[in-house]
């Protein structure tokens, strides 16, 4: 199997006079984390939905695990779980035949099937409602037996579209914690979202997509350090600009240091050291951390959530 | 073709059907009763006999394809609908499954359907006015070309169609004038001239006279043009039907 659970080059797609996404170029490790982050109609959900096949492509090519979605789409597609932002299901069966049929329609015995479906079930705290209709379930529920359904055929890479949209914070924790699991465990995750924290505290590469093209990528500490804004700020009395002689970039307003600095907490330590050695008193230290959401507005001039 | 994820399909269509036994199969059963009593029995002893067969049994070949057809169509049309409405489409549509095996297997789904339809209205036949058929291999086949066109044009309605209304209007302005003015209930040799010539470019009718050929082995015009028609729709709307969802035709961006 190839090293690239994903390999997209020049991909676009065109809706009418809209160019959704305009020659994106994506490499995706097998085995990582990875998160797609965007603005609302950045072309997130296009570039997934291409991989899964429910979207056509206008041109360019992708490949899952060197398996080109459009000339070997069998092999590509098997390879692939999808959860889809829009809750599906097919309510004419209980939930346990549900997932049997979905697990049938790659290949597995519906025996299998249904010994599949209690076992995620379980997992995902839904197994007493394996004989209701996913009608019944509650809104939290529906997105488990979502994530459950895209699992059936134990896919190595996992694809999720704005899993966390709308759902409360102890379920967002317990997604977290499963998907953090999932990918020890080896899977390839790709998630997209636009909330800040969920990449952040779960992806070790982040990309950020904009008018349909990656305009910058890396891990999410690297990017921060890259383009972010990070700083320091030292409330004092009894300034002297003198005590400083080397180039440090700093600025002094209204009695306090303002320091940018790429990591706050190591250049802290050298400025209450120098501080102390002249004998300048602290009133207050503020560390001002700089997140994806400044590296995204810094890119695009635009906030996450426009 | 024939692997473990077409097969699911085809099993999630006939168990979707048969889980509404009494939406899908049901019905049928006692439009078809209602239709032998009501015409046969009371008006089918003044009409007397065409073609020496008793009117009762002259009628039933026409009400077996009338249910085959609206069974078959009905099946696919509607059950791709609610995929698409309740959007699990999407979840066939991201698995390995190709146009042409969603299409055939969403065919076979309105086949089944149709066939047992048509295997009840004859048995109910037999149970009430003791018709008894000719040509048995012959009626099967006949029940299998007709339900598999129409359940083929219930796929395309169904890509297709972008409300309930598109799969109600065939079903009430061309299914139901066609099957009655293809002969259900009389021969055409009983119309004027005019009328004559103008149910021969009836599909239905053509349909219609090769089951009665295979029921009860009178005809109006030649049987096997019954099969030839048959086979041309099937051909025609199986490629349509299966080049919508290869392509993606309204089912994809």
């Amino acid at each position: 199997m190839s090293d690239l659970a994903v390999l997209i080059k020049g991909l676009s797609k065109n809706y009418d006079s809209t160019q959704a996404l305009n020659g994106l170029d994506l490499e995706i490790p097998a085995g990582s984390f990875f998160g797609l982050l965007g603005p609302n109609g950045a072309g997130k959900t296009t570039t997934i939905n291409i991989l899964t096949g429910l979207v056509n492509k206008s041109g360019g090519f992708a490949e899952i695990f060197g398996h080109d979605t459009v000339t070997d789409y069998r092999n590509a597609r098997k390879l692939i779980g999808l959860a889809p932002q829009e809750l599906s299901f097919d309510f004419f069966f209980n939930i346990r035949d549900m997932l049997a049929l979905q697990g049938g329609y790659y290949g597995m015995s519906f025996k299998a099937g249904r010994e599949r479906a209690d076992e995620l079930l379980h997992q995902f705290g839904l197994l007493e409602k394996a004989e209701n209709n996913a009608r019944q379930l509650s809104g939290g529920m529906k997105r488990r037996l979502q994530i459950a359904k895209s699992l059936m055929h134990d896919p190595p890479i996992i694809i999720l579209d704005e899993p966390t949209a709308g759902v409360d914070i102890e379920l967002r924790h317990m997604l977290w914690k499963f998907l953090k699991d999932q990918n020890k465990n080896g899977k390839t995750i790709l998630l997209t979202t636009h909330y800040i924290e969920e990449a952040e505290n779960l992806c070790d590469t982040v990309a950020i997509i904009d008018h349909g093209k990656i305009i910058e990528q890396g891990s999410p500490n690297t990017l921060i350090k890259k383009s972010g804004s990070s700083k320091l700020e030292i409330k004092v009395k009894n300034w002297k600009d003198s005590i400083i002689n080397d180039k440090r970039a700093f600025s002094f307003i209204n009695d306090t240091l303002h320091i940018p600095a790429e990591e706050p907490e190591k250049e802290m330590i050298w400025w209450i050291e120098k501080l102390k050695e002249n004998n300048i008193s602290i009133e207050d230290i503020h560390i001002s951390k700089s997140s994806l959401e400044d590296v995204f507005l810094k890119l695009t001039g635009r906030s996450l959530n426009d | 073709m024939i692997n473990r994820p077409f097969m699911t399909l085809i099993q999630r269509e006939v168990w979707r059907f048969l889980g509404l036994y009494r939406q899908t199969l049901i019905p049928s059963v006692i439009s078809s009763g209602l239709y032998i009593i009501v015409f046969g029995e009371s008006l089918g002893s003044r009409i007397g006999s065409i073609k020496g067969i008793e009117y009762i049994h002259y009628i039933i070949p026409g009400l077996v394809l009338m249910n085959a057809i609206n069974n078959a169509y009905q099946n696919s049309s509607s059950s791709i609908m609610q995929a698409k409405f309740l959007k699990f489409i999407d979840d066939l549509l991201i698995t390995p499954l190709n146009g042409l095996e969603l299409s055939i297997g969403y065919m076979i789904g309105g086949i089944i359907r149709g066939v047992m339809s048509g295997i009840l209205v004859i048995s109910l036949a037999w149970l009430l006015a003791d018709v008894m058929i000719v040509n048995i291999p012959l009626t099967i086949l006949n029940l299998i070309l007709i339900s598999w066109a129409f359940s083929a044009l219930g796929v395309i309605i169904g890509i297709y169609g972008q409300t309930w209304d598109h799969i109600a209007v065939f079903t009430n302005f061309i299914f139901m004038p066609l099957t009655f003015l293809g002969g259900v209930f009389y021969s055409i040799d009983m119309l004027p001239e005019f009328w004559r010539n103008i149910s021969l470019i009836n599909p239905l009718y053509w349909m219609i006279n090769g089951m009665r050929y295979s029921m009860l082995g009178v005809h109006d015009s030649p049987p096997f043009l019954s099969i030839i028609i048959s086979g041309i729709f099937v051909i025609a709307f199986s490629s349509i039907a299966t080049l919508m969802f290869a392509k993606g035709y309204k089912i994809k961006e």
